[in-house]
């Protein structure tokens, strides 16, 4: 295995750490990419180790779990002494993909399933097999995917597009979004009947007639209201209607 | 017309892109113009990966713009043209009559450029280039999402 693969892998970990407006995770991913530098020709002493490094602080912003894919591509090139106008390129071109499926994999896919398995849990098993079902299942998909991304973006190098779009991540990214909706219309029902279930009749006409107005307004009215502003607006109507 | 939106960001396809403008316009179709990207293979890979299903991209050199520009703009698509630097961009407007008004949209610090806008940094030359443009009769305003206000170009060249 490439050395340093380990560490790298470990460091990319700490990503986001250095987040800001000006280099997004340029920082982070040069913190990622720098353990697989130091065996270029000359060591940590030389030119090509130094020339490589600032190049890697640059702006830089993608998804923090698929950053490997960029770490591995972008030490690839420097150890093939690639011209520093295409490493360059390679890293603009990177930066819209990772975004993008990340964004499809992760935050609509594998962050609301383990969510809604998670709450699946609490309500069959206990509260701490929902936090421990959660953690495993979310990470165990995450440091995959964390090691997944470096192994191929150091195979990959210039062809790390390629690797992106084998066909594994292809159905990941088909299946992401309709597995999160049915596993969430799955543990909605069972959560809320659990909510309900100390409730009497005239309680649960009332919660029925919350829940009616807000799948109306969530529907039709007010899409972009959300949830949780819809909820504590609830609340707040609530309170006032029983001080009245 | 169908060109809906022709933009000028160093970044060319990204978040900003598919996601802000491509909803708020409802475009089906990206064409990237680039010298560099339409004969680079690993290139075009990246750039398509970036690119949702329902949406169709796809890359010519300035040489060809002419043609593609049109096509797209006698098509039914909806269709955002992108372009990474200011030489590009004035190919672009010089091969086709149809694009009428450019969207600058980012374009990062280099070299040689100074700051114009959080997300403008242009040399000056680049920046007498847009003002060129303008004075053509082509409308040149920076916007880097739809929902933000858009700066005429005398404002920040």
């Amino acid at each position: 295995m490439k050395q340093g693969m380990v560490r790298s892998w470990l460091r990319s970990l700490l990503l986001q750490a250095s987040w800001n407006y000006e280099r997004m995770i340029g920082i982070g991913l040069a913190f990622t990419t720098e353990p697989l530098l130091r065996d270029l020709p000359g060591g940590v002493e030389g030119e090509r180790y130094r020339a490589a490094l600032a190049r890697a602080t640059q702006q830089f912003n993608g998804h923090p779990y698929l950053i490997g894919l960029a770490a591995g591509a972008l030490a690839r090139v420097e150890h093939e002494a690639l011209p520093e106008e295409q490493v360059k390129r390679l890293r603009t071109a990177l930066a819209g993909p990772l975004g993008s499926v990340g964004d499809k994999m992760v935050w609509a896919g594998l962050l609301p399933v383990a969510s809604a398995l998670g709450m699946v849990l609490a309500v069959w098993v206990s509260p701490t097999a929902a936090v421990l079902g959660f953690l495993v299942l979310y990470n165990a998909v995450h440091f995959v995917l964390r090691g997944w991304a470096l192994y191929s973006g150091w195979n990959g190098g210039l062809r790390v597009g390629q690797r992106l779009g084998a066909r594994l991540i292809k159905l990941g990214l088909r299946l992401a979004g309709p597995l999160a909706a049915l596993t969430v219309g799955f543990a909605l029902p069972v959560v809320g009947a659990w909510l309900v279930r100390h409730l009497d009749a005239q309680e649960l006409v009332g919660a029925g007639l919350i829940a009616g107005v807000g799948v109306v307004f969530a529907r039709w009215v007010w899409p972009t209201l959300g949830g949780n502003r819809f909820g504590l607006a609830a609340v707040a109507v609530a309170l006032l209607l029983g001080w009245l | 017309m169908s060109l809906k939106l022709v933009r000028l960001d160093d970044r060319l396809i990204h978040g900003q892109v598919v996601v802000g403008w491509g909803n708020a316009l409802a475009a089906d179709h990206i064409l990237l113009i680039d010298d560099e990207v339409a004969v680079n293979d690993w290139e075009k890979e990246l750039y398509r990966m970036g690119v949702p299903p329902e949406m169709g991209v796809e890359f010519c050199s300035v040489t060809d713009a002419g043609t593609a520009l049109d096509r797209c703009a006698n098509s039914d698509k909806r269709t955002i043209v992108l372009v990474g630097d200011v030489e590009t961009l004035l190919g672009t407007c010089e091969a086709s009559d149809l694009v009428r008004r450019v969207n600058i949209g980012g374009v990062h610090e280099r070299d040689g450029r100074s700051r114009r806008l959080a997300y403008v940094f242009l040399t000056d030359d680049e920046a007498a280039a847009l003002r060129r443009l303008s004075e053509a009769g082509i409308e040149v305003t920076a916007r880097d999402v739809p929902s933000s206000k858009p700066v005429p170009v005398w404002d920040f060249t």
